[in-house]
């Protein structure tokens, strides 16, 4: 990829044919400026709106008076607000991390030799490339109470919560989120975990079996190494994409029972198409953005130094 | 690499890991198939207790989603998707070669920019838009949701696609400039074609995206753009659920989403990090 880093520069200031295969200075601009323009329109200009009603007393939809820092300490005086972070804290950190585990595991198990691996793969994209809104519908109706596959024959016999659904149950509903979402993510995360291990070297891998080394210590020393870079990176983008669920939460259990599963994301979007709250509801939309931007910002600096992706 | 010995895995024991991989997929796959079978099961046998796994096939269920106008909702999903994704091809293919290819003042700015729109928590953004667009009168209308839509796929695209572009060799187009070949010659008859397979997967990416996406739906359309996404919840009605027709709405949704996932295969990879991991 180092390589492929300079042709960037070259393509710019070609060596030797500077007049002839340079392109004008104004030529890569013009091919951006239809899609930037389209940015300003459909993200930016939303964006900087966002900022303006943050700041603003809102009546319903109607903008009222400018109300400086009022949303912002009204929300995070809130302790909904607080709530919901706790939660969306609970859920990332108990499911990337299974996620995680569960999908190198995964990862390995595929890297075996295995008959009909190129016909067992794209079945494994399925649950990730699901709508959100049907992998909600599916344990919907497998978790549903009383006559779901599951609560029917797994969840009553222990006898935790009688023969109604797992979702309706305050303590339980949040950690039958996270079950939803590993299932969804793990096979995911497996087959990103394989794609890394495929393009590992062979040749570390023959001197540590020459030189005896047993599979679990050519697993530490050799292949968590080599991996590390794309597992920090895929980590930490399912890290950004957990933290704003919300179509599956939505149809499950609508941030109840009470406020037990209310993620950002729902108390976001409750605050302004239940309570109609838009002043507090578009100050949490500016904070959320301002953590994502950070992420982001993350993913994009190791992504692009430790994997040499971008 | 792979753990093999220079004389072969025994079949045996190949034999053994497959039944282990296949049975972990049969096992994580087995929700979909239990839904598949609630299309076609009389509605008695859904509730009974204890489970029932033999029945009398049955389709009333199909009835009502037809008779309910469900294929309406069908074709607005797919006009929308394949109408947003066109449009995202149109303009984000110059932008993401000459994001790939040139040197520009601002570019990685630029570019993460692009990356933040995509992160952002769609519902972050649905609340300008429901104000913006009762004021322009886009509320539920094909161009609203359009633009909706572009916010995920257009920075998506750009970002996959640059990807694709920075894997296609510079030297042939050098070589082609070389030979007095116009820019836009070059781009046509060199990077088109290279990129040909890249353009169809990314754009198969945008096109399930828009398909699955709910929320901008579920706000920003109404009775005329009504997506499938959107139809599932208006079945749990005041008289009940209709886990039946759910069914048969929720195969329908998967429907390309199994078709997109055996075209693509490892793309997928490549789409769902962002370009950082090469599938």
């Amino acid at each position: 990829m180092a390589a492929a880093d300079g042709t960037v520069d070259d393509a710019a200031v070609p060596a030797g044919q500077p007049a002839k295969a340079g392109p004008a200075w104004w030529y890569p601009y013009a091919l951006i400026a239809p899609a930037m323009i389209t940015f300003v329109i459909i993200s930016l200009v939303p964006f900087i709106y966002t900022i303006f009603i943050s700041f603003h007393e809102m009546k319903f939809a109607r903008l009222g008076d400018f109300a400086g820092f009022d949303n912002y300490t009204a929300l995070l005086t809130d302790s909904r607000f607080w709530n919901s972070m706790k939660i969306a804290g609970i859920f990332v950190a108990i499911a990337v991390p299974l996620e995680f585990m569960l999908g190198l595991l995964g990862a390995l198990l595929l890297n075996r030799p295995l008959y009909g691996r190129s016909i067992l793969v794209p079945f494994l994209f399925i649950p990730s490339m699901m709508a959100p809104i049907v992998v909600g519908l599916l344990w919907k109706i497998m978790l549903a109470g009383s006559w779901g596959l599951l609560s029917t024959n797994i969840i009553e016999p222990l006898g935790l919560i009688g023969d109604s659904s797992i979702f309706a149950s305050p303590n339980l509903a949040l950690y039958a989120l996270i079950f939803v979402d590993v299932w969804q993510w793990t096979p995911f995360m497996m087959l990103a975990f394989y794609a890394g291990l495929q393009a590992l070297p062979v040749n570390p891998y023959r001197a540590a079996a020459v030189d005896g080394a047993s599979p679990l210590q050519s697993f530490i020393r050799l292949t968590l190494p080599m991996l590390a870079p794309l597992l920090v990176v895929i980590g930490l983008l399912r890290l950004i994409d957990a933290f704003k669920v919300f179509d599956s939460i939505f149809v499950l259990t609508g941030g109840g029972p009470g406020t037990s599963t209310e993620m950002p994301s729902v108390l976001a979007y409750k605050m302004t198409f239940e309570f109609w709250n838009l002043g507090e509801a578009s100050a949490l939309a500016v904070i959320v953005w301002l953590i994502f931007f950070a992420f982001c910002n993350v993913f994009y600096q190791l992504a692009k130094r430790k994997l040499n992706a971008f | 690499m792979s753990a093999s010995s220079p004389d072969g895995p025994s079949p045996l024991r190949k034999l053994a890991w497959t039944v282990g991989a296949v049975l972990i997929a049969v096992l994580i796959l087995f929700p979909v198939v239990w839904m598949g079978l609630m299309m076609i099961k009389p509605t008695d046998a859904m509730f009974a207790r204890p489970t029932v796994w033999l029945f009398t096939p049955t389709l009333e269920h199909f009835d009502y989603v037809v008779e309910r106008g469900f294929h309406v909702y069908l074709l607005t999903s797919l006009v929308l998707g394949a109408v947003s994704t066109l449009l995202v091809v149109i303009i984000g293919t110059p932008a993401a070669y000459a994001f790939a290819r040139f040197e520009m003042r601002f570019r990685d700015d630029l570019f993460l920019f692009i990356l933040a729109t995509r992160m952002a928590p769609p519902v972050c953004l649905v609340i300008p838009y429901y104000l913006i667009f009762a004021k322009l009168g886009l509320l539920d209308t094909f161009l609203g949701l359009t633009l909706a839509y572009m916010t995920f796929n257009l920075s998506f695209y750009i970002w996959v696609l640059r990807s694709f572009c920075r894997d296609l060799p510079v030297e042939l187009e050098e070589a082609a400039m070389l030979e007095g070949w116009s820019r836009l010659a070059v781009f046509r008859r060199v990077v088109f074609p290279l990129l040909r397979n890249g353009i169809i997967a990314t754009s198969v990416l945008c096109f399930i995206f828009a398909w699955n996406e709910f929320l901008f739906a579920f706000m920003l359309g109404g009775k005329n753009v009504h997506t499938l996404p959107v139809a599932i919840p208006t079945l749990i009605t005041a008289q009940g659920v209709r886990w039946g027709e759910m069914a048969v709405v929720g195969m329908v949704a998967l429907t390309p989403v199994m078709l997109a996932v055996f075209l693509l295969q490892r793309h997928i990879v490549r789409g769902l990090t962002m370009g950082a991991v090469k599938g």
